[in-house]
């Protein structure tokens, strides 16, 4: 009964939350900037052009209804179309996103094992010096911003090992092959931010659950080292492991803006960059939102699993 | 050092030390000990004195950051010391297994218990064939006492109680029959019913299985339940080994001594002087005795010569050059002629039918709470200046919750509170200055009641500064008596607690209650987490200052040894409800409260050795909450239906002695048997 | 605080914390350095010839403009600092505000303050960065100032929430209820058991944070988002100069090597920070 309680509450909150953050976005680009129109337009505004804006995004209605429209819109997975194309924001943003999904896909994929291996040889062999070896190894490429490691990357493999392409331009009628080795290099970018990242708090993790009194006790009822690490020590890492990947996630949708940027892969994030460029409101929204959201679901995901495999919610 | 027959194990000159900080600190210095076939020792000694490390050294459990720079642990003509990972695999939990200190974190939490007794039985190749495990398990949680062995398997720890949890510890502990059982303290974190009942079975198993042990404990009472011969360890040093009747009639070692003087006892009450002065302290230990900076008897030697275990007599060995000009034994004072503070004869404070609720924080669950059975229920109390009124219960009896009623974090549901005949409101904030200032509170935890951040001297200054309004001159003086009052000089002006032991800090927390001159002192177990020497002297000046400043204390204690040596009137409270209330002197004799006669069997002492009186085993039968006797369902004495469809009566008993039974007065007297080990005089046999 | 105070100090700290500080020492005495005098001028065209590779006079080459790349990237080493510590230092001071009172009152108050902190969470660094800047609108777009609220306002709402885990954390224990019996005024309690019981999380939380932070405006000024041309912000010079990759890579390297080694030396300073305190860190961006 308190599992359901508490996976319900958690749903509670997370939908509050994305709630919250569409009153934050509309009121960031369409309320609090003032005249939204004249911003748009710019240098180019004259009074018949601010008009006709003014009267395509409704802003003489007051601040209130234009949220409920829009935001009724959204429920329906409408949200409105873009100012430069005319286009129906969702159809632009359909394909834009499945293009950053194989990306994050792939990423992520390859996160798991970089992540894990170093951690679990960490912890194993805390204190010895390959534990410091990769502990600075992991702190170098942390302090990389993660522009500067695409970058890096790219001069490597493109110009002093020319074996991938410099851009990752992929279109609909990209063949399997172009598709591998543009998400190359953005994939492997990725995923190195991320694990280095998760290295260290999986490794301070497992090093916290070896130290606990029951994997003392394991080891002290006669039980090998390698049963202890696996049916004792891992299992109860796998809550942590679950939050520090929705962090991760968390991350990733921030990452795809730049990375997408450097390589000119067509996604979601270099998306968001564009329509900032030219303040393409409800390109803005729906980009904003969207990332929001998939946030909070990652997160919400992590707490039910947590919530699921903790062993003292367990009834026999 | 000759060893007696063959022993199953042998400790032979062992030194270790390990790494903290960046500094090497020796936690054991030449230790030898051995334990025969059969036998049951015991290892005391106060924190810090290196027990736990040498029984995990028995099993060669040793941390990265730890040394042996000498020494070997014999065991089967082994050097255990020597051993590979995997050969110690093949010992451990087969033939020397560990029973730990705190069940609830050592079993592993996602992982069902019958199964972490089955994968011992695997791993150590015991038994293969699935059904046959199966049954092992069941036989050794019979042997164990855990019911309904077979649903009791599939559960997960945290659904079993304390006492359950180690039960199960014990069966895993037994799987493979090992022949040394080595047992950390493993009664420290549960009730004294509890406790005795884990005592009672691993004296039972011991008889049937035969085994020997090493039991580790800091409770001297314990110790003379369960153990055949005892070593007392100080500072890394074993310093006395002796056997068990030996050791507590004619001990020889002046700690040994003072330690045991230290000890309050259940059975009579103990003058409670000084028996254990001054405190360790590691950094300064001499290069010979390391008792020499605490001791009486010292001579000019004893600093610089280090000391070896001499034979007293047969198994009794000292490590104490002066022994033999040392009177042997433990002074005790029978009587209480000293302290006798006459109480006044105003009502200082009167709780009158209060109960009391957990207060809901979050705002989920003020709008989605239900309402819920208050965990204090109806309890009527009443304190006079100068009084010391103990309450007594052990964990969910709601002591710790009507002293935070009392003192204002928690408002009462419903009832009223008086203190000095005017009405006390709930909250904290609606009191008056001079109310806040009469009524002071001392926390349990000395660690967390001083903010870390603070100098002793800014900790001291505030209820100076708050209460009297002092100027900056008048601070310094009044700073210096109130530490000169719980006996701390004036260097501790400019430290900061993390400096101080945790003794110390609780006299500072004493002195901070005291400087703002109260009329009454809430005591919540402050003695609880502290050294059983440094609780012998924290009692005694708490006798004194008493006696010197006219305060009235409320005392929350589980401890009933404690409560006989330090007040004058008990209330005795179980699930929230109060069972009896009286003189302190009429707790102690017949006619007892059941739950009460079922606590006193429970309290292990120094002077009942081997006892046998041992609770009868008590479900937990849950009751309707709010209708009939709180204790109705684990009473040992109950009269029937009556218990729990109606609410017992108060009975009084002499002048101001209330007992709540079913049963009258005389039936109480004729059932307890308490009062009779000890051969009817009250005196130790 | 005298000097042998210092150099006790010194000699108990950790590898990480003497290592991060020489790297920053050093990278503060270019700040200082670099915006007083640079060999060539950070907007001096035609210092050497176009696209010309590295020598002696110029280490790290020269971009399509014929400007030195190394004069620009000292100068702009003042540029990054500074507008790190300053964006960082505002968020720390008003998320510690936030979150130290929201946790005192407690109440309806600290839900609604944890709740609009949780919404501010979920929206990704960058993606708020972003968020702020079209608020701000093309008018303020390149202004120092901008990127200063910018940085402050992506950091505020993660400090609140964890100075307020760190004030509930104090709260709770004895001492505070101590001083709540006593009858001390909300001020008091706040000032003298509350505050200098979070001072080390917080400062911890400001060294990390002060470690992500050129790497934020690093990365806005790559999109183009930070400081206008010619003034040689780092982020913007990495992506200006990216088009030279093919030709003359070091003008790329360069300017990464210096902001990589820059946070190398934050989160080194942070790691010994953190472990002298007494707590732990998670470093990285989250």
């Amino acid at each position: 009964m308190t599992v359901w309680r508490l996976i319900i509450g958690r749903v509670f909150t997370a939908l509050l939350t994305l709630w919250l953050v569409s009153i934050i976005v509309f009121a960031a680009v369409e309320v609090l900037p003032g005249d939204v129109a004249g911003r748009i337009l710019g240098r180019n505004a004259t009074p018949e052009s601010l008009a006709a804006l003014r009267l395509k995004l409704n802003l003489d209605a007051p601040a209130l209804e234009r949220y409920w429209d829009w935001f009724r819109g959204v429920l329906h997975g409408d949200f409105g179309s873009a100012l430069t194309s005319k286009r129906p924001v969702s159809q632009i943003l359909a394909d834009r996103v499945v293009n950053t999904l194989i990306l994050s896909g792939v990423a992520f994929l390859l996160y798991i094992p970089l992540a894990l291996i170093p951690a679990l040889i960490q912890a194993v062999r805390r204190d010895r010096s390959i534990d410091h070896g990769i502990s600075i190894v992991t702190l170098i490429l942390l302090s990389t911003p993660d522009f500067l490691l695409a970058t890096f990357l790219l001069i490597t493999f493109v110009i002093f090992i020319p074996i991938l392409p410099a851009v990752s331009v992929v279109t609909a009628t990209s063949s399997f092959g172009e598709w591998v080795m543009a998400l190359t290099l953005p994939a492997v970018t990725l995923a190195v931010v991320m694990a280095v990242y998760a290295v260290r708090m999986l490794r301070d993790n497992l090093i916290e659950v070896l130290d606990s009194d029951y994997i003392r006790m394991a080891e002290l009822k006669g039980m090998s080292a390698r049963r202890v690490l696996l049916r004792h020590a891992l299992p109860n890492s796998l809550i942590p492991t679950l939050n520090i990947t929705a962090l991760n996630l968390g991350y990733l949708i921030g990452g795809v803006v730049i990375i997408e940027r450097v390589f000119a892969f067509p996604g979601f994030g270099s998306l968001l960059v564009d329509s900032v460029q030219v303040l393409d409101i409800p390109m803005i929204e729906a980009t904003v939102l969207l990332s929001a959201a998939v946030y909070i679901v990652a997160n919400l995901f992590a707490d039910v699993g947590a919530i699921l495999l903790n062993p003292r919610l367990r009834k026999s | 050092m000759r060893v007696a027959t063959d022993p199953v194990i042998a400790v032979e000159e062992l030194d270790f030390a390990y790494r903290t900080s960046g500094q090497w600190v020796t936690v054991l210095k030449g230790v030898s000990v051995h334990i025969e076939k059969g036998e049951v020792l015991g290892l005391v000694g106060e924190s810090g004195c290196g027990k736990s490390t040498l029984a995990y050294t028995l099993l060669s459990y040793l941390r990265s950051n730890a040394r042996i720079d000498n020494g070997k642990v014999l065991f089967g003509g082994l050097n255990l010391l020597d051993l590979q990972r995997s050969e110690l695999d093949q010992l451990r939990g087969v033939q020397i297994s560990l029973v730990p200190q705190n069940p609830t974190t050592a079993l592993s939490p996602h992982i069902r218990v019958g199964q972490q007794i089955g994968e011992v039985l695997v791993q150590h190749d015991f038994l293969q064939d699935k059904s046959v495990i199966d049954e092992r398990i069941q036989e050794l949680f019979s042997l164990v006492e855990l019911p309904n062995p077979d649903a009791l398997a599939l559960r997960y720890p945290h659904q079993l109680s304390g006492g359950q949890q180690q039960r199960v510890c014990i069966a895993m502990a037994l799987a493979c029959d090992p022949n040394l059982l080595i047992l950390d303290e493993p009664t420290t974190g549960l009730d004294v019913t509890t406790q005795s009942q884990i005592i009672a079975l691993l004296i039972r198993l011991r008889k049937q299985l035969g085994m020997c042990m090493l039991y580790v404990t800091h409770d001297l009472g314990v110790l003379a339940q369960i153990a055949d011969r005892v070593g007392v360890m100080y500072a890394g040093y074993m310093v006395e080994v002796a056997p068990l009747d030996r050791l507590f009639d004619t001990p020889r070692h002046p700690y040994t001594k003072g330690l045991i003087g230290s000890v309050p006892d259940v059975d009579i009450r103990k003058r409670m002087s000084q028996s254990l002065k001054g405190l360790l302290q590691r950094d300064k230990l001499p290069v010979g005795c390391p008792f020499q900076p605490r001791c009486d008897h010292e001579d000019a030697t004893c600093r610089e010569m280090p000391q070896t275990l001499e034979i007293v007599s047969d198994g009794h060995q000292v490590a104490c050059q002066r022994w033999r000009s040392i009177e042997p034994g433990v002074p005790v004072d029978l009587t209480d002629a000293e302290w006798s503070t006459a109480p006044g004869d105003r009502s200082l404070l009167a709780l009158d039918n209060v109960s009391l609720r957990y207060s809901a924080d979050t705002l989920f669950s003020s709008v989605f709470g239900r309402s819920s059975i208050p965990v204090v229920r109806q309890v009527s109390l009443s304190l006079r200046r100068s009084e010391t009124l103990a309450l007594v219960g052990e964990s969910g009896s709601g002591k710790s919750t009507i002293a935070k009623a009392v003192a204002g974090i928690l408002p009462p549901l419903t009832g009223i509170i008086e203190f000095d005949e005017t009405g006390l409101a709930g909250d904290i904030r609606r009191r008056t200055a001079e109310q806040r200032k009469n009524i002071q509170f001392i926390f349990q935890n000395p660690d967390a009641s001083l903010n870390p951040r603070s100098s002793i001297e800014q900790i001291l200054s505030r209820p100076l500064v708050k209460f009297f309004g002092l100027s900056n001159s008048e601070l310094h003086d009044a700073i210096d008596d109130s530490l000169a009052s719980v006996k701390l000089d004036s260097t501790y002006r400019a430290r900061y607690p993390d400096e101080l032991s945790g003794g110390e800090r609780q006299r500072v927390a004493i002195a901070r209650a005291l400087a703002a001159r109260p009329k009454l002192l809430l005591c919540d177990e402050i003695l609880s987490a502290l050294d059983v020497s440094v609780q012998a002297n924290i009692i005694s000046l708490l006798r004194q200052l008493q006696t010197e400043n006219e305060i009235a204390m409320l005392f929350i204690s589980h401890d009933l040894a404690v409560v006989r040596n330090l007040a004058h009137r008990v209330a005795v409270l179980y699930d929230g409800e109060l069972m009896e209330t009286g003189q302190v002197e009429a707790l102690f004799s017949p006619p007892f409260h059941p739950y009460t006669h079922v606590l006193l069997l429970a309290v292990p002492s120094i002077y009942n050795r081997r006892a046998s009186n041992v609770p009868a085993r008590t479900e937990i039968v849950g009751t309707a909450a709010g209708k009939g006797c709180a204790f109705a369902g684990r009473c040992p004495w109950q009269l029937g239906e009556v218990c729990t469809q109606e609410d017992p009566p108060w009975r009084q008993n002499g002048q101001s002695n209330w007992i709540r039974c079913h049963h009258p007065l005389e039936e109480l007297s004729k059932r307890a048997t308490w009062h009779l080990q000890l051969n009817g005089t009250g005196k130790p046999g | 605080m005298n000097l042998t105070h210092w150099f006790q100090l010194w000699r108990r700290s950790p590898q990480s914390l003497r290592l991060g500080s020489i790297i920053l020492v050093f990278w503060l005495l270019v700040a200082v350095f670099g915006a007083l005098w640079t060999p060539y001028g950070y907007a001096q065209l035609g210092a050497g010839l176009p696209l010309s590779g590295v020598s002696w006079d110029h280490p790290f080459g020269i971009d399509q403009l014929g400007r030195d790349v190394f004069s620009r990237v000292l100068y702009g080493t003042h540029i990054v600092i500074l507008l790190a510590l300053a964006g960082t230092t505002l968020g720390v001071v008003i998320g510690a505000l936030i979150g130290l009172v929201s946790a005192y009152i407690g109440g309806w108050l600290d839900e609604v303050v944890q709740r609009f902190a949780e919404a501010f969470i979920s929206i990704p660094f960058l993606v708020l960065a972003l968020l702020i800047i079209a608020l701000a609108g093309p008018d303020l777009s390149g202004d120092p100032i901008l990127i200063v609220m910018v940085v402050a306002f992506v950091y505020t709402p993660r400090i609140t929430r964890m100075a307020r885990a760190a004030a509930l954390d104090v709260i709770t224990r004895d001492f505070v209820t101590i001083a709540k019996l006593r009858g001390e005024s909300a001020w008091s309690v706040v000032w003298r058991e509350l505050l200098p019981n979070t001072t080390g999380t917080l400062l911890v939380e400001f060294s990390l944070r002060a470690g992500y932070a050129p790497a934020l405006v690093g990365s806005l000024g790559f999109l183009g988002f930070g400081i206008k041309p010619p003034i040689p912000e780092w982020g913007l010079m990495i992506s200006e100069n990216r088009q030279l990759i093919l030709a003359q890579p070091i003008t790329v390297i360069g300017p990464g090597l210096a902001l990589a080694s820059l946070i190398v030396g934050l989160n080194m300073f942070t790691e010994g920070l953190a472990r002298i305190l007494g707590r732990t860190v998670k470093l990285g961006e989250q």
